[in-house]
């Protein structure tokens, strides 16, 4: 009898275990992204194993990301552009150096750049030296740009997404989140009046004989792979907006809207067609006894009854959206640009993931800034399961 | 008094064909994508390894790749979430623990499955050590589906009348024992519909095997579980946007998503027919 | 004229033979109470009345049904206009989640009323009539949801008569509710007597002998006796009725 209670609470305790394997794997998500994550904050700002140097006289002492990739793409050309003296400001690289020195008095190996790099931004009041770490000379006659890290603001204020340029990568994140926002907008614009559309009619409309039909199409459509979808927006909806709207490109944000809205119908349809069946029939017959018809009982009595599920299906089909990975990836053109129309290529945070990790150096600052885009992702869609949580508690507390 | 019915004609026509173009699109894309596969599908295309810069060959590789992680996630996903599953819906009915992991489980199922395949990298490819592995992959996708098994399985245990547990205990039988007596038998059938289900989400995942296991290409069969594997997800990807001649590749494509397709549809297929057959087995007990 | 004439209905659920060749006549403002176990047809009758069956698939029903002596069924009848002649109170009371003005509002502004004084009016006025005027006049704008059963349910009967039905409609109106409720409702089934043609079907026997003039006795799809209720009650010709509200069986 003992024997066989103790093996009881053993295989309940084998039970919980596994029940807590979500809830476990949640907290492992959070600790690997958010550490990979706030590992970008550490990171230099400039290339890793170079540093910047400027003049002694020179007032700057910090720079961030996109002054430096400003000052090198000669967009400023000014100190006073970024708080300093008016003084014009003169961009070294390593192979410049020719222009100030013959190769011989750098030496046949290199062995006088250090010196010569020293004494040249000692000598010029306006210079920016990029110059690699192992040719800082000891005693360097100026001040190093070395210990500049990648700050919240480069990244969470960031217009421009250039993970390889240098000396400077930019990490900006407004590009990736403001495509993902317009796509994801323009996904749920299109979608939202055909779900809600399909889910009154599968829930009140359609005969049961149609619904049996319609139903399980309907879950098949759920059923069909991303890249699958992706594969048809890019053989089928790509050309087809090139040629309509005479574009250079068919990769645009309406393509991957178009794509996204038809994977979140099925998440739409599904969950307000459930909550509009869950309304009670004394409820409707109420409505229809005092001679309302099915369609005034429908918007009058069962949507607003249905609201919170509504609601629901709605920000379900905008996770579903936000986070869709390959299909945004193939169809979306991917350039990392802020959009000004749907008829413009952009870039989603999922998709700049997918398309960059495979390239990214482990540990690397771009490594790490993929992850605190994914840590984004994860916060956005936490947001989302949040509240979606939160409106249907609504609608048993009343 | 005209004028209410006018506007039930309009709004119910207008929901009728809008309902009616859902599945004009649904059918607009199995049409297309299996008419210009179905050409492709030979004997050769299902069991060779693709060649010439994958514009020539077949897909095998790829298709035993997915069926390898097909496998391997559902060892790791079926078990665990099963007893997930009976965790919940028999022993933590309505504690705070049980909601807490309700929502847990309901998060995890909001996550994107690109944070999927981040976090199966920083976890079992680089900070366990498994590599690029099917064993990482295989992982990566059970949590995915995890969610998926664990609802299939509380809600076919939700399903069945609590008289049955009452009368199994009433006679004696401990809780256990009505769970695998009376309960786990009765639910069975559901629960395995809703397993076949999840593994049709497996095998169309890209996002999450793109850092954990997938090969670009890789024509010879893994030897264990810690090589890397095609995967058809995958290759459709990388046939359809990145070869190195994507107009040549376009048949290989097509014959992919085909099969990719096909395996959905058997799946659907399978599980609404096992889904009546045990209807009709009850039915006549 | 004759308020309410069934003739020859019969009424299928798919296979199962729900209603077996009734034929009832109702005269103008008279409370008809139908009685009969559970399952013998008599809510199935009534839903006929307003055909609130049609919601049902898989019904079938043959036979005709004259209100004031016009066919219901027959085709190019406007079903939600022949419900708002034959308003329906339901078993569980089932205020909207709206305001209980709104509540009562809603018949009037679905039939397209839209003035709002007249709304009003009518409001207020059906609302006295369901006897909840003193009870409910100070927070019409609050939540039906907040009224107790009772309460909810002499809302609903308000509701149902702001829309001018000439006949009401009454399934078990309350046997969800109290005794004191339950009181309130037979009073005011009483009142309305004067202005309305009632059916009601009740499991109460004490009610139907209460506030009913005639009671029709139903089983198994049968109508076994209609008739005067002091007759039914006191003198009943067929042996299953006595059977019945002498509490043999049912």
């Amino acid at each position: 009898m003992q024997v066989k209670r103790f093996f009881e609470k053993l295989i309940e305790g084998f039970l919980l275990i596994s029940g807590s394997i979500t809830s476990i794997t949640i907290l492992l998500i959070v600790i690997f992204l958010f550490k990979e994550a706030s590992g970008l904050f550490t990171t230099p700002v400039v290339e890793e194993g170079y540093v910047l140097a400027f003049n002694k006289e020179n007032p700057i002492k910090h720079l961030n990301a996109y002054q430096i990739k400003q000052i090198f793409d000669s967009e400023i050309s000014n100190w006073n552009e970024v708080g300093g003296k008016d003084m014009p400001i003169e961009v070294v690289r390593l192979s410049d150096l020719t222009n100030y020195y013959t190769e011989e008095e750098l030496g046949a190996e290199f062995e006088h750049i250090p010196a010569k790099a020293s004494e040249l931004t000692a000598k010029t009041p306006g210079i920016v030296l990029f110059l690699p770490k192992q040719y800082v000379a000891k005693k360097f006659d100026g001040i190093l740009l070395d210990h500049e890290t990648i700050r919240p603001g480069d990244f969470f204020g960031g217009k421009e997404w250039y993970p390889t340029s240098t000396p400077s990568a930019q990490f900006g994140l407004l590009p990736l989140i403001l495509g993902t926002f317009w796509v994801s907008l323009g996904a749920i614009l299109l979608a939202l009046p055909f779900g809600l559309a399909v889910a009154v009619y599968l829930a009140e409309i359609a005969s049961m004989r149609v619904r049996n039909v319609l139903k399980p199409l309907i879950e098949l459509l759920a059923g069909i792979p991303s890249v699958v979808y992706g594969f048809f927006g890019l053989v089928v909806i790509v050309p087809f907006l090139q040629q309509t709207f005479g574009l250079p490109v068919g990769e645009t944000a309406l393509a991957g809207s178009i794509i996204l809205a038809i994977m979140a119908l099925p998440t739409i349809i599904t969950v307000a067609e459930d909550s509009m069946r869950t309304v009670p029939r004394a409820m409707k017959e109420a409505s229809l006894a005092l001679g309302a018809t099915h369609w005034q009982t429908i918007y009058k009595v069962i949507v607003p009854y249905a609201k919170s599920g509504i609601m629901s299906a709605a920000v379900l089909g905008i996770g579903r959206a936000i986070g869709e990975t390959m299909a945004v990836l193939m169809v979306t053109g991917n350039a990392a640009v802020i959009p000004h129309t749907l008829l413009e290529p952009v870039r989603t945070i999922p998709a700049t993931i997918a398309a960059e990790l495979g390239e990214a150096p482990v540990g690397s600052g771009h490594y790490q800034a993929l992850f605190a885009l994914g840590a984004i992702l994860f916060l956005i869609t936490m947001i989302i399961s949040i509240s979606v949580e939160l409106i249907s508690k609504k609608k048993y507390a009343k | 008094m005209q004028s209410k019915r006018i506007s039930q004609a309009i709004a119910f026509t207008l929901f009728k064909l809008m309902s009616y173009a859902v599945i004009v699109i649904l059918v607009l894309i199995l049409g297309f994508i299996i008419s210009r596969g179905i050409g492709v599908i030979n004997w050769e295309f299902l069991t060779a390894a693709p060649e010439e810069g994958m514009t020539k060959g077949g897909i095998f590789p790829a298709i035993v790749g997915t069926f390898y992680l097909i496998i391997g996630s559902s060892l790791f996903s079926f078990p665990i979430g099963i007893m997930s599953g009976i965790y919940m819906n028999e022993y933590a009915t309505d504690n705070k623990l049980a909601s807490f992991i309700r929502i847990m489980t309901n998060n995890l199922s909001g996550v994107p499955s690109v944070v999927f395949g981040l976090f199966g990298m920083a976890l079992f490819v680089n900070t366990l050590g498994f590599g690029d592995s099917i064993l990482a992959g295989s992982l990566t996708l059970g949590l995915l589906s995890l969610p998926l098994v664990i609802r299939t399985t509380e809600e076919s245990l939700k399903a069945i009348d609590n008289s049955f547990r009452e009368g199994s205990l009433a006679l004696g039988a401990t809780k256990l024992q009505t769970i695998q007596k009376v309960v786990l038998p009765m639910a069975f059938p559901n629960i395995i519909t809703g397993l076949i289900l999840s593994i049709g989400r497996v095998s169309g995942e890209t996002a999450p095997i793109l850092f954990t296991v997938a090969a670009y290409f890789l024509p010879k069969l893994p030897n264990s579980i810690f090589d890397q594997v095609m995967a058809l997800p995958y290759h459709l990807y990388v046939i359809s946007t990145s070869g190195t001649d994507i107009e040549s590749s376009r048949a290989m494509a097509y014959g992919t998503a085909f099969v990719l397709i096909s395996i959905i549809l058997i799946i659907n297929i399978l599980a609404s027919v096992l889904r009546n057959y045990f209807a009709k087995k009850v039915k006549m007990n | 004229m004759l308020t309410i004439d069934a003739k020859n209905v019969d009424f299928y659920y798919s296979e199962f033979h729900a209603l077996k060749n009734i034929n009832l006549e109702v005269e103008k403002n008279k409370v008809v109470a139908l009685i009969g176990p559970s399952g013998c047809g008599k809510s199935t009758f009534l839903r006929l009345l307003n055909r609130m069956n049609d919601l049902i698939d898989g019904t079938r029903m043959t036979g005709s049904v004259l209100i004031e002596g016009k066919d219901i069924y027959a085709p190019g009848i406007r079903v939600d206009e022949l419900r708002k002649e034959v308003g329906m109170v339901f078993q569980k009371p089932n205020p909207f989640p709206k305001s209980i003005f709104e509540n009562v509002a809603y018949g009037l502004r679905v039939n397209g009323i839209s003035d709002k004084n007249f709304i009003e009016e009518r409001v207020v006025q059906s609302i006295k009539s369901a006897a909840l005027w003193d009870e409910v006049k100070d927070k019409l704008n609050k939540s039906a949801f907040a009224l107790s059963g009772g309460q909810q349910q002499r809302l609903c009967i308000a509701r149902t008569l702001a829309i001018s039905p000439k006949v009401v409609l009454m399934d078990e109106p309350a046997s969800a509710l109290d005794p004191i409720s339950t009181a309130k409702i037979e009073e005011l089934i009483y009142e309305l007597k004067k202005d309305y043609t009632i059916m009601i079907v009740t499991h109460n026997m004490q009610q139907a002998s209460r506030v009913s003039d005639k009671t029709a006795y139903f089983y198994l799809g049968e109508m076994i006796e209609y008739d005067d209720t002091i007759k039914i009650f006191t003198n009943p010709k067929e042996l299953s009725t006595q059977n019945y509200i002498t509490g043999r069986f049912g």
